[in-house]
């Protein structure tokens, strides 16, 4: 046989939502990859300018099907900046706290779909059963499962319910153990450590060449996370450490995702304590009644008219579970914004397939794109 | 002959049908329809008919006991909608399939096509006219009947292959390559370990093999066979850690991607045919078979079926084991796979062959058990 390609997409198991790997192989042995992603664009960057600056957070849930949270917080911090307003302190920990979820919401989704491409179908049980927790959870206070719309411009939609925190520390628990669970079924595992070993090297020169960041620069041993270098909402409040490994393959980036939802739990602990002995507003005492309504709750007095609001540009990065997002947002007066700019993490981690996947094995593949962790929805936008 | 056999029971049955059917009618046809040739032939069609019968029934219910067991394991409870706890959920699978349309791809070969899954489906038939699974219950006694079941087991990739290179696809003709280097490549360490049994049991035949661990089973004093022996059947069955030419993962379906409807139910029938043939084989070669332990009460050994359930209940424990290693293991990679045969399997295999000659010689070992004499 020599060498042809293969088109692994728009349908096939590996991808994992709609895009194609077209691969270049000389029997099981790759010799080319060329990514092609943009069967899911939706143009929401383009909609966005003709929605509401609260209209928008239904579009960013859209964006990232598995960090719907982490999306919104990023649209919402830039259009915050935008708009001149300050939320109030109890939103940044309820904004910690959605992140925090969503984070371990996605890396147990990341889990479970990558041991099933590695043939490992338990795990992928165990991973949906235990994120179904979690997901609870986010319904208990937002009120949905996938699409949450639970950020506004200037805090957030409501508080949590009453006994929320106690729930939220009972099922911390519960993860807590199931994290010691799965690495048993992993790094335990002889042929789980002979298939990820030394897979898909992506060095930490190369990561910084091609822009790859997350989960995957954290695993080629560069210390960066947004929640520590430039931290947002209520991360310089709350103590936690950054995930790091050095393997630079499939491996450390399991190890590094294991790692951070330990994290994400001891982060969560200490924001549901806050949270219990806090009260206070949820939403920002003075919001322009036009941004309000009628989302907000009543009370709000609107204090500028919308034609003579000042105008403004906001910038927001957010480490989100794939990796740093950004988000541009210009304020030319009125409702809608003027511009939104959004820049992917996975995007960035996808365009360098070529270097992590050429001279590995076609049974490769699964693993690795799977330790990319890819979310198409914020690929394409 | 005292013993009721399976072909007896034909025997008798086609003797009395065509005897009721030949009353009603005139002398001449009645002794054409009586007469013992005419009842043989007979005989042997309700016999293959019972057998057909049986083995995919087993089939069938063997699916169902996977689906329930990876259940368990995965923490859910499998099909339970369809009959009791699902138990005809897999009827109406294959009725499903059944119903549906036939799809060849404009492109396929046509007679590969349809040629790869039927004889597939067929050659993993045949094998259950060979295996003993109680005293009687084969075809006839065939002095090298081990051998036989091997040799048909061993036609798969061929089938595979054809199958796998006439869909043209891309992901089939990958899938059937690595099946074909697979199935090759374990073919050697499985015979090796039959070898080991072969030579302690000093027969090819499966009854007489059965016989001589009446008294020890053979996995205690061939227990590195018997390990070597279910690793290379795993890799023969394609399941999971060894699934790779249907890595789903990355070649989709692998070589059974064009395949659909009745064909696909072919393919998914086989693959447990002879899965339930390889854990009959465990049965048989290493577990007792048949063989009823001391321990059971004399009223139960003497009822006709006690044999049979007392193998199957070993075989489904056996096929169950497969289905743990299928819920707690990763893939392989074809590479590994591949070296793991030639470089691990087969020196552990020639080392399970020279342990069984030096049993032979030894006799008895203690806490492991004695080996029956060569040919006794």
């Amino acid at each position: 046989m020599s060498d042809m390609w293969i088109n692994m997409g728009p349908q096939h198991p590996m991808t994992h939502g709609l895009w194609n790997l077209r691969v270049r192989i000389d029997g099981e042995l790759i010799l080319d990859v060329d990514p092609e992603v943009g069967y899911l664009h939706r143009g929401i960057e383009k909609i966005s300018e003709d929605r509401h600056y609260n209209e928008v957070i239904t579009l960013m849930d859209r964006c990232c099907y598995v960090a719907g949270l982490a999306w919104e917080h990023l649209y919402i911090l830039s259009a915050e900046q935008a708009l001149h307003i300050t939320p109030p302190e109890r939103s940044d920990y309820l904004r910690t706290m959605c992140d925090e979820f969503q984070r371990l919401a996605s890396h147990i989704m990341w889990y479970a779909a990558f041991v099933q491409d590695l043939g490992l179908m338990s795990p992928f049980l165990y991973g949906m059963r235990d994120r179904d927790l979690v997901l609870d959870l986010l319904q208990d206070y937002t009120g949905a499962r996938m699409t949450y719309e639970y950020m506004r411009v200037g805090g957030v939609r409501n508080d949590v319910p009453p006994g929320f925190t106690d729930r939220a520390r009972k099922v911390l628990d519960w993860l807590g153990d199931r994290l010691h669970e799965y690495d048993q079924l992993c790094l335990g595992s002889a042929i789980f450590r002979k298939r990820c070993d030394g897979l898909g090297v992506l060095k930490a020169n190369d990561c910084v060449a091609h822009g790859v960041t997350g989960p995957m620069l954290r695993a080629a041993g560069v210390k960066r996370d947004l929640r520590k270098d430039r931290p947002y909402a209520a991360y310089d409040r709350v103590e936690f450490d950054v995930a790091l490994a050095d393997g630079a393959d499939v491996t450390a980036r399991y190890l590094v995702r294991m790692e951070e939802m330990r994290q994400s739990i001891r982060i969560l602990r200490q924001v549901l304590d806050w949270l219990d002995h806090h009260p206070g507003p949820a939403v920002a005492e003075r919001l322009p009644r036009w941004l309000g309504a009628p989302y907000a709750p009543i009370g709000n007095e609107g204090y500028l008219l919308k034609r003579s609001y000042p105008k403004g540009v906001g910038f927001s990065s957010v480490e989100e579970p794939h990796g740093e997002a950004q988000a541009y947002v210009v304020n030319e007066g009125g409702e809608h914004p003027y511009r939104v700019k959004f820049r992917s993490p996975v995007f960035a981690n996808v365009s360098a397939a070529r270097q992590y996947l050429i001279g590995y094995h076609v049974a490769d593949i699964p693993p690795i794109m799977g330790s990319v962790d890819i979310c198409v929805g914020e690929v394409d936008r | 002959m005292t013993t009721t056999t399976l072909y007896s029971v034909s025997y008798d049955l086609s003797r009395a049908l065509l005897g009721a059917v030949g009353s009603v009618l005139p002398p001449g046809a009645r002794d054409a329809l009586t007469s013992s040739n005419a009842v043989t032939a007979l005989a042997v069609l309700v016999f293959c008919v019972i057998l057909l019968a049986a083995s995919m029934l087993n089939t069938i219910v063997l699916i169902w006991w996977e689906r329930k067991l990876l259940g368990r394991f995965m923490d859910r409870r499998g099909a339970m909608h369809v009959g009791y706890a699902g138990l005809l959920q897999n009827f109406a699978d294959g009725l499903k399939l059944f119903r549906k349309t036939t799809v060849s791809p404009r492109e396929a070969d046509g007679l590969g096509f349809y040629f790869g899954p039927t004889a597939y489906m067929v050659s993993s038939l045949v094998i259950f006219g060979i295996l003993p699974i109680s005293s009687g219950w084969n075809a006839g006694a065939l002095p090298l009947s081990l051998l036989l079941a091997l040799t048909i087991f061993s036609f798969a990739p061929l089938f595979i292959f054809v199958s796998a290179w006439s869909s043209n696809n891309k992901y089939s003709l990958m899938g059937g390559l690595r099946s074909a280097a697979q199935m090759i490549a374990y073919e050697v360490p499985l015979l090796l370990a039959v070898v080991a049994v072969v030579i302690v049991s000093g027969s090819f035949d499966l009854t007489t093999i059965v016989y001589d661990q009446r008294n020890y089973w053979f996995w205690g004093p061939l227990f590195l066979a018997l390990v070597v022996f279910v690793a290379a059947m795993l890799a023969e069955m394609e399941r999971i850690p060894f699934d790779l030419p249907e890595a789903e993962a990355e070649l989709v379906e692998g070589w059974n991607t064009e395949y659909g409807g009745m064909l696909f139910a072919f393919f998914m029938l086989a693959d447990y045919l002879r899965a339930l043939v390889g854990s009959i084989l465990v049965v048989l070669l290493f577990l007792g078979g048949w063989t009823l332990p001391s321990w059971v009460p004399a009223g139960l050994t003497s009822f006709p079926l006690a044999g049979i359930v007392w193998f199957m209940v070993k075989t489904y424990a056996v096929f169950g084991l497969f289905v743990w290693i299928r819920a707690s293991l990763p893939r392989v990679r074809t590479d590994q796979l591949l070296r793991v045969g030639w470089n691990r399997m087969i020196p552990l295999a020639l080392l399970s062959v020279f342990l069984a000659a030096a049993l032979v010689t030894v006799r008895c070992v203690p806490v492991l058990g004695c080996v029956p004499s060569v040919g006794a």
